[in-house]
């Protein structure tokens, strides 16, 4: 019996403890847990940190590429320069490149200066100005041929380096090794900046244009490629989902559970996880090389990140498949349905808004995606302007938006630079309101049950 | 009166053999489900099988309709005739089959569609209305033998699966009947229902019974004797005992069915 007193029971310890009182074990728990709790909440700073970080750098170096300097200039168009004969013929105008347009500008542009002190020489004057104003003005002749011996005020985009210093890229100091600029010229825009005939504006041509060549970077805009970006989503659209859906929905419903089925499952997970890089490369060997597709298209390019897309769909698909329960098929198969009406008129419309969802998803990353683009030759320098039609939009060269970005970020002029981090900020605007889109569809088409 | 309802009981089971079965045997791939089942299942009455969790009961209604078809692994063999034809005969189809033999569920599952497209989709794919107004009609009629229709005639395109427990079992129940099925099938319809709504029912399944052969699998023991006229009770897969319900329930002849019924095994 004294034994028994001496050598408490395990377990009953804490037998008679108050209550109000934290026992040794209970105190190591709570504090532990509250360890738990700080590398939480320290895990998810860190994450709003880098984001926070990573926003403020793409807005902060992607917002000036929005605007853009051009300057204001009243260019005579003087008749014995444009058009010699005199009779206003189209096919005369035309015969004048821009070559005949720039002593034009050079004149207006000594005319603008004319009171202003400067040690720029007259024939360097033209620098400040874009290499695009001599186009733009030709473009306006040939357009308003009426306008020839008229004073008519242009409004032409700033060179680049012009632009630089004024948003602050620029610095005096960065003009010692500038063939192009040089102080004199930045004290002349310092002086034409206060006597207003400068003005910095949205740049829609940055949205809407075409890239531009190395001699001009103020005119080089994303549209272009966000239209080539278009035409191969729209490509991803109409060959993944369908492909996708029938395959998952065979796979899901109707497939036999064997070794080879299991196979085919393994497979897609693991092509989920390819390098993008890979697909690429099989897109050029399979749609270039073998099929003979025309190399840079937006067919080929919408084919590849199909081939891409695909496991995403698939696997998004048999999951929100999977997820509608079991009794929504015993229910339709208890009236009589056959599997393919259950899975047609029961189950698809309740996996729908995981199926766009999922389709969304996989067109997000899509459009985002470089590396396969560089293999068939998505990338670089597109001189056309728009495509001319929809069947050129599939067929003829152009690039996509990331592929854009790239190109840029690779160029030597810090112009591009800029205009890379904007690409990124429209690139992001759209992967933004598709995700916004996803979401909506999945409140919109949930039901419950 | 205990007599009479007796004697109504007993008249009941002089009805025609709706669906009879020979030796069906059923695996689960190396798992032997049922053994050597042999069953005839009169029309116009209601059959209630009992036994414990895993006897086999369910499995066995599941293959009167074939719902087993849709279990990969799943084997049987053996005949199950309805009406005297084999109902896995290779011709069959079991999309027609299905339309006759109609089953309840142990879970209400409506479709997450209004009441009215609940009811009417059974009969819309198998082609049984020409029409909207014939539609309106079956649609009428089913809700009504399932004693729903007062308390939903005015939400007709209200969402099924807004309803309570008990009126959605009794949607499942319109819903089912609505194809004009011969048999039907209940896999524990009761089981997720409160008292109120297992008694309503309980009265439907009693009145069902002057239009089709029905089957019940249950685990209570009061209900299968208050609803059904004749009872079987499986146990590991054998069928050990099929008689009269008032049989099985006051003189069982196996000593295991005495032992479940007084509750010492189950």
């Amino acid at each position: 019996m004294t034994d028994a007193t001496a050598n408490p029971i395990p377990g009953t310890a804490s037998k008679g403890k108050s209550l109000l009182e934290q026992d040794d074990r209970t105190k190591r728990r709570n504090a532990a847990e509250k360890r738990f709790r700080a590398y939480g909440i320290a895990a998810i700073s860190i994450g709003l940190l880098f984001l926070l970080a990573l926003l403020w750098a793409i807005i902060n170096n992607g917002i000036p590429a929005f605007t853009q300097t051009f300057i204001n200039l009243e260019v005579e168009l003087a008749e014995e320069n444009l058009d010699p004969n005199g009779n206003r013929s189209l096919e005369d105008i035309r015969k004048v490149s821009t070559f005949g347009y720039n002593p034009l500008i050079g004149a207006a542009l000594i005319a603008e200066t004319a009171d202003i002190e400067t040690e720029v020489s007259d024939g360097d004057l033209t620098k400040i100005l874009s290499a695009s104003a001599a186009a733009v003005v030709r473009n306006y002749v040939i357009e308003n041929p009426d306008q020839i011996g008229e004073t008519v005020e242009f409004r032409l985009l700033a060179s680049s380096r012009v632009d630089g210093y004024l948003k602050g890229r620029v610095q005096r100091e960065d003009l010692a090794r500038d063939r192009n600029l040089d102080a004199a010229h930045l004290d002349l825009i310092d002086e034409m900046v206060t006597r207003g005939s400068t003005e910095r504006v949205f740049n829609w041509d940055f949205i809407l244009g075409a890239d531009a060549s190395e001699s001009r970077p103020e005119q080089a805009g994303i549209g272009v490629s966000m239209l080539g970006s278009f035409f191969m989503m729209i490509v991803v659209l109409f060959a993944a989902l369908p492909i996708g859906v029938a395959a998952s929905i065979y796979l899901e419903e109707f497939a036999p559970q064997n070794k080879f089925t299991d196979l085919i499952e393994v497979n897609i997970s693991n092509l989920a996880a390819v390098p993008s890089i890979v697909f690429g490369i099989l897109g050029l060997a399979v749609f270039i090389q073998f099929a003979h597709l025309p190399q840079s298209a937006p067919l080929v390019g919408g084919l590849t990140l199909t081939l891409m897309t695909l496991p995403t769909i698939v696997i998004s698909t048999r999951a929100s498949l999977k997820a509608v329960p079991p009794s929504i098929r015993d229910a339709a198969l208890g009236v009589g349905a056959s599997k393919m009406q259950s899975v047609f008129h029961h189950v698809l419309p309740l996996a729908m808004p995981g199926i766009l969802t999922g389709t969304i998803i996989g067109l997000a990353q899509a459009l985002g995606e470089t590396a396969p683009l560089l293999l068939i030759g998505m990338v670089g320098y597109i001189a056309s302007n728009y495509p001319d039609g929809v069947a050129s939009g599939f067929l003829d060269p152009n690039s996509a938006m990331p592929a854009q970005i790239y190109e840029w970020a690779k160029r030597a002029d810090p112009a591009y630079y800029e205009r890379a981090w904007g690409g990124i900020i429209v690139l992001l605007l759209f992967l933004l309101t598709m995700n916004i889109i996803a979401i909506i569809l999945r409140r919109r088409f949930e039901r419950r049950w | 009166m205990e007599d009479m309802v007796h004697v109504e009981r007993a008249m009941s089971t002089q009805q025609d053999i709706k669906i009879k079965a020979n030796t069906v045997q059923v695996y689960y791939g190396e798992n032997h489900a049922i053994k050597d089942v042999d069953v005839e299942i009169a029309d116009k009455t209601v059959t209630a099988f009992i036994g414990p969790s895993g006897c086999g009961k369910s499995t066995f209604l599941r293959c009167i309709n074939r719902m087993n078809d849709t279990i990969d692994i799943c084997r049987v063999e053996g005949d199950i005739l309805i009406d005297g034809e084999d109902i896995y005969h290779p011709n069959v189809d079991p999309v027609q089959l299905r339309a006759k033999v109609g089953m309840v569920f142990q879970k209400p599952n409506p479709f997450p569609k209004s009441i009215y497209d609940n009811v009417a989709y059974g009969p819309k794919i198998h082609g049984l209305a020409r029409n909207k107004a014939e539609l309106d009609e079956i649609v009428e009629k089913s809700l009504r033998k399932a004693a729903l229709w007062d308390e939903v005639k005015d939400r007709l395109d209200a969402a099924g699966t807004g309803m309570s427990g008990g009126q959605q079992q009794r949607l499942c129940i319109a819903r089912a009947i609505a194809t004009q099925p011969e048999v039907l099938l209940m896999d524990e319809p009761c089981s997720a229902l409160d008292p109120i709504a297992t008694a309503q029912v309980e009265e439907l399944i009693d009145e069902l019974r002057q239009s089709f052969s029905v089957v019940i699998v249950t685990h209570s023991m009061q209900q299968a004797a208050r609803v059904s006229q004749k009872t079987a009770f499986f146990h590991l897969g054998n069928l050990v005992e099929f008689d009269d319900t008032d049989k099985i329930f006051t003189n069982p002849q196996d000593p295991r069915t005495e032992s479940y019924i007084s509750g010492r095994i189950g």
